[in-house]
């Protein structure tokens, strides 16, 4: 190749992220310059939060963000994140970068960087080492639970919020500090929850969607012959990379559920309609109060969401 | 030139009090969202942010005196033989002196990255403290434990005596 | 790979001339990264680039949630001093093991063991313990070497004996088990206390005067030591008790995580001292503002070895050395024994969570593509990173000891150390050839369904 990309990453090697999604980054962009571009991952340089100044500066020439861990800056990447979407992380994926491409660009909230992809993880569910089988167990829990809508939802429910890096779940939950840990299915793989979170509580929809965006440094794109550049424009970054991520998220979604199927004393149990209506309301209210602060960012928050909502019930 | 020493060690207090402070209140906030969450169900939600924040003001109020006061992790294998050749004093004026200005690039990235925080309205999950602040905090303790190591550099070379004198 | 071997020279060359560790890290990271990203050590782009990295290590380092342990675990140390209990914690020892000849340094390792057992690091294990045994073995007259070096290697047991940091991340970084982790940790931690505990006993037998054998104490005597150690029983019972889940019960329902294991044992420390009337104001001050400036000093190492470490992931020398590994045709064991090989080498000169961070991604596909077993490579991992500490020019423990004690050299330590290393070198060469050791444990709690 005559262009190597330095990718900085992080999570577990192991973790779909390091294991899936850049390879398939990689796959797909040496794909569109027939090789001529390729990349290389190196994990552990920062930590998540830092991955943003890092590639703004060169440090890396491309990286994953997730847009939670910094709060105040990321306001209109909230939109994904409510509770309430049907369908799968490759269609919510596909669907969020529409409406970036048509809204939340305007917000300008990733300047500095070249946003390359935009996709969300599955449904986030609740895990817990006590089986929880209705909404009123989650009243009074102490739940490991990231901020923004997340947060909204989880104080909706009652529970008492606790605050730790993923990567501290595992201890945790295992020394019972946390009553449970709200995150994807994956996670109980990726973060070997099957052990210290038996249970899982399913809200179809989940209840909330965790937001992420692959980001380019400028200069290094700019570095690249204009044919490629374009090549890369067209057929990888955007919706095209978006939709493959959304897709490796599924994936291994089905990889956690299967592990706590194949786990002993693993359960997992689905709200009862009751408990789903009920939680149709409560997701209306956070909806209502995210919707507003994305308006104050100055978007139109309420086209944008009815895009994604018709995007995703058209799947 | 001893007043000057003695003035900064009386100054030293306060950025020592600051640590022992933020310390201490980390132990005390610790145990109390332990007792509070187990007994009462009632966690402080900002503990984990409040740690980071304090563990933060803990290590760089006292980076300026333990890098002044030989506290950094150095290897002595070779002592002897700088003693041996009378050449201790040279390779300390140059430590103190080379370590002080190469602390000055850092200093102004984290000042930079600190008002890019800023700029992006960067603040806490769950208190909205903003991130500019520890960063600015951040960049002047390094900026002063530059000069300071500068400072100490330049009296190795010009008045070792006083800096003697005041090692008693 | 040639300019990573270049940083480490040079490292090594600054690191001799006595530049502090995070200035000579710092420095050659920092020029080493702008060489990788930017082709030169001049170019303005990777300038840029490297001083970003720098600039956000710095804070983040700074404010990293897991590293508050460090600074909690110190000041439980020194409040465990003050109130008096690591007097009586050795008037015990003394009591059982100090008609020995190396009795205290063995109360000493035996010490650390316990105390790894409520603390999940080792730098904190050796920082801790070198603040409430080294005044007590110079009391009883032993050589600083021995001295110190039973507390730089007992220390390097904090990491094996669970709760451990580092096997928390093996596992997240392998997912492997936790918990099985954990068990597998507890023989080999055994077999560390019981090695260095012969490590001991040939220090005193070559040089009879560096560990004085005291007055034999009657059993009256060692009951009425026993009776007086209840304070640090009290503070063990709460850690660990509190980890483990014992005061999980209505109304109380008392539990902590390992990072907050630290605050709470601190605290505990903190108002057992006080109860006894072992503090005063200006103590508590001495107290707070010795663990302040420690862990100031310990932080700028860890940012120095983060900055320096991130030039060598950039650098390729991970992949440049299982391409090494890779391409002899050889049988797994010599694979295994030429890994082995390298991490003793970068345990010169890394610190054992950026040696942890920087291989186990490159070597563990390789050795579990051979057929090894995840949990067994993972122990073996923690117990070469735990030699890394002890091991010259570059030994964190040994630094800390340095730090703590202060009037006692560097290579002092390090020549104290020699025989600790070798008894290391025994064990891990034992859990090597007989993985059973380590697997045993694990396999039990499998059949017994956790
Ligand atoms: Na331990
Ligand atoms: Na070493």
């Amino acid at each position: 190749a005559d262009y190597t990309l330095t990718i900085s990453s992080w999570a577990p090697p192991t973790h779909g992220i390091n294991a899936k999604m850049w390879p398939k980054f990689v796959e797909m962009v040496e794909e569109a310059t027939d090789g001529q571009v390729t990349a290389e991952l190196k994990l552990g340089i920062a930590p998540p939060p830092a991955q943003m100044d890092l590639i703004m500066d060169g440090a890396a020439d491309a990286s994953i963000i997730f847009h939670g861990y910094q709060p105040g800056r990321f306001v209109t990447t909230k939109l994904i994140e409510l509770p309430g979407y049907e369908g799968s992380a490759e269609a919510a994926s596909v669907a969020y970068w529409r409406a970036y491409d048509s809204f939340l660009r305007a917000a300008d909230e990733h300047r500095g960087v070249k946003v390359i992809a935009l996709h969300t993880h599955g449904p986030a569910q609740l895990h817990s080492n006590a089986s929880v089988t209705s909404l009123d167990d989650i009243s009074g829990m102490k739940v490991r639970i990231p901020g923004g809508v997340g947060g909204d939802v989880g104080s909706a429910l009652g529970a008492t919020g606790i605050q730790v890096p993923a990567p501290k779940v595992y201890e945790t939950l295992a020394s019972k500090a946390a009553d449970g840990v709200v995150m994807p299915l994956e996670s109980r793989k990726g973060f070997k929850l099957t052990e210290v979170a038996q249970n899982v509580y399913e809200m179809p929809g989940g209840l909330y969607r965790g937001s992420f965006a692959f980001i380019m440094n400028e200069d290094s794109f700019a570095d690249l012959p204009e044919d490629l550049q374009k090549k890369l424009d067209d057929q990888v970054f955007g919706e095209p990379l978006s939709r493959e991520i959304g897709k490796i998220w599924d994936e291994i979604d089905a990889e956690g559920r299967a592990a706590t199927e194949a786990a002993d004393g693993n359960a997992i149990n689905e709200a009862s309609s009751d408990d789903q209506a009920r939680f149709a309301t409560i997701a209306e209210e956070v909806r209502t109060k995210v919707l507003a602060e994305i308006s104050e960012a100055g978007v139109d928050a309420d086209a944008a969401y009815d895009q994604i909502k018709s995007d995703l019930s058209g799947n | 030139m001893s007043v000057l020493i003695q003035l900064a060690r009386r100054l030293s207090i306060i950025p020592v009090m600051t640590a022992c402070s933020a310390l201490f209140i980390l132990m005390v906030m610790t145990f109390c969202d332990v007792i509070l969450r187990s007994a009462f169900n009632a966690p402080i939600e900002a503990a984990t942010e409040l740690t980071r924040i304090l563990m933060a003001i803990m290590v760089f109020s006292v980076l300026p005196i333990v890098s002044v006061t030989n506290g950094h992790i150095a290897v002595d294998l070779t002592d002897g033989i700088f003693h041996r050749y009378r050449l201790s004093r040279a390779r300390d004026a140059l430590i103190y002196l080379a370590s002080g200005i190469m602390l000055i690039w850092p200093v102004q990235r984290v000042w930079i990255l600190a008002e890019r925080a800023r700029g992006y309205g960067d603040v806490t999950e769950y208190l909205s403290i903003p991130v500019y602040l520890i960063g600015w905090f951040i960049a002047v303790a390094t900026a002063i434990t530059a000069l300071a190591m500068v400072i100490v550099g330049l009296m190795h070379v010009f008045s070792p005596a006083a800096l003697r004198n005041s090692a008693e | 790979m040639t300019a990573a071997l270049i940083g480490f020279a040079l490292v090594l060359a600054l690191v001799l001339v006595r530049l502090p560790i995070v200035f000579a890290m710092g420095l050659i990271g920092t020029l080493g990264f702008a060489y990788e990203r930017g082709g030169s050590i001049f170019s303005e782009r990777g300038l840029k680039a490297a001083m970003s990295m720098v600039g956000r290590q710095i804070t983040d380092t700074a404010q990293d949630y897991g590293l508050s342990v460090v600074p909690l675990f110190i000041l439980m140390g020194l409040f465990v001093n003050k109130g008096g209990m690591a007097r009586e914690l050795y008037a015990v020892s003394n009591a059982f093991l100090g008609h020995m000849r190396g009795g205290i340094a063995m109360a000493t390792v035996a010490a650390c063991g316990g105390f790894s057992a409520i603390c999940g690091s080792s730098l904190a294990t050796a920082a801790t313990m070198s603040k409430v045994a080294m005044p007590e073995m110079r009391r009883y007259g032993y050589s600083d070497e021995l001295s110190t070096a039973s507390i730089a290697a007992g220390g390097t047991l904090g990491i094996l004996i669970p709760p451990s940091v580092i096997l928390v991340i093996y596992g997240l970084l392998t997912e492997t088990s936790i918990g099985k982790l954990f068990m597998a940790g507890i023989i080999p931690g055994m077999l560390g206390i019981l090695f260095y505990l012969f490590a001991v006993r040939w220090t005193v037998w070559r040089n009879p005067a560096s560990g004085p054998a005291g007055e034999r104490a009657g059993w009256a005597e060692r009951l009425r030591a026993l009776g007086s150690v209840w304070a640090v029983l009290l503070l063990f019972v709460l850690v660990i008790g509190g980890l483990y889940g014992a005061f999980d019960f209505e109304p109380l329902n008392l539990t902590f995580s390992p990072t907050e294991a630290a605050g709470m044992g601190a605290a505990g420390a903190f108002l057992i001292a006080l109860f006894r009337g072992g503090l005063t104001l200006s103590s508590t001050f001495e107290v707070l503002k010795e663990t302040c400036l420690t862990a100031a000093a310990l932080f700028s190492v860890l940012i120095g070895a983060q900055i320096f470490s991130n030039f060598i992931n950039l650098a390729g020398l991970p992949e440049a050395l299982i391409a090494m590994v890779t391409a002899y045709d050889v049988s797994p064991f010599v694979v295994i024994l030429m890994i082995l090989g390298i991490y003793i080498i970068l345990g010169c000169v890394f610190e054992s969570l950026s040696m942890l961070l920087l291989t186990v991604p490159i070597f563990f596909p390789l050795v579990t593509s051979l057929g090894y077993d995840p949990i067994w490579f993972g122990i073996v991992v923690v117990v070469v990173t735990e030699i890394s500490l002890i091991t010259p020019p570059v030994g964190l423990n040994v630094f800390i000891l340095k730090g703590v004690v202060g009037d006692v050299s560097t290579g002092t330590i390090f020549r104290g150390v020699t025989p600790f290393w070798i008894a290391d070198i025994f064990r891990l060469a034992l859990i090597v050839l007989v993985p059973v050791i380590v697997l045993y444990l694990p396999q039990q709690m499998g059949a017994l369904g956790h």
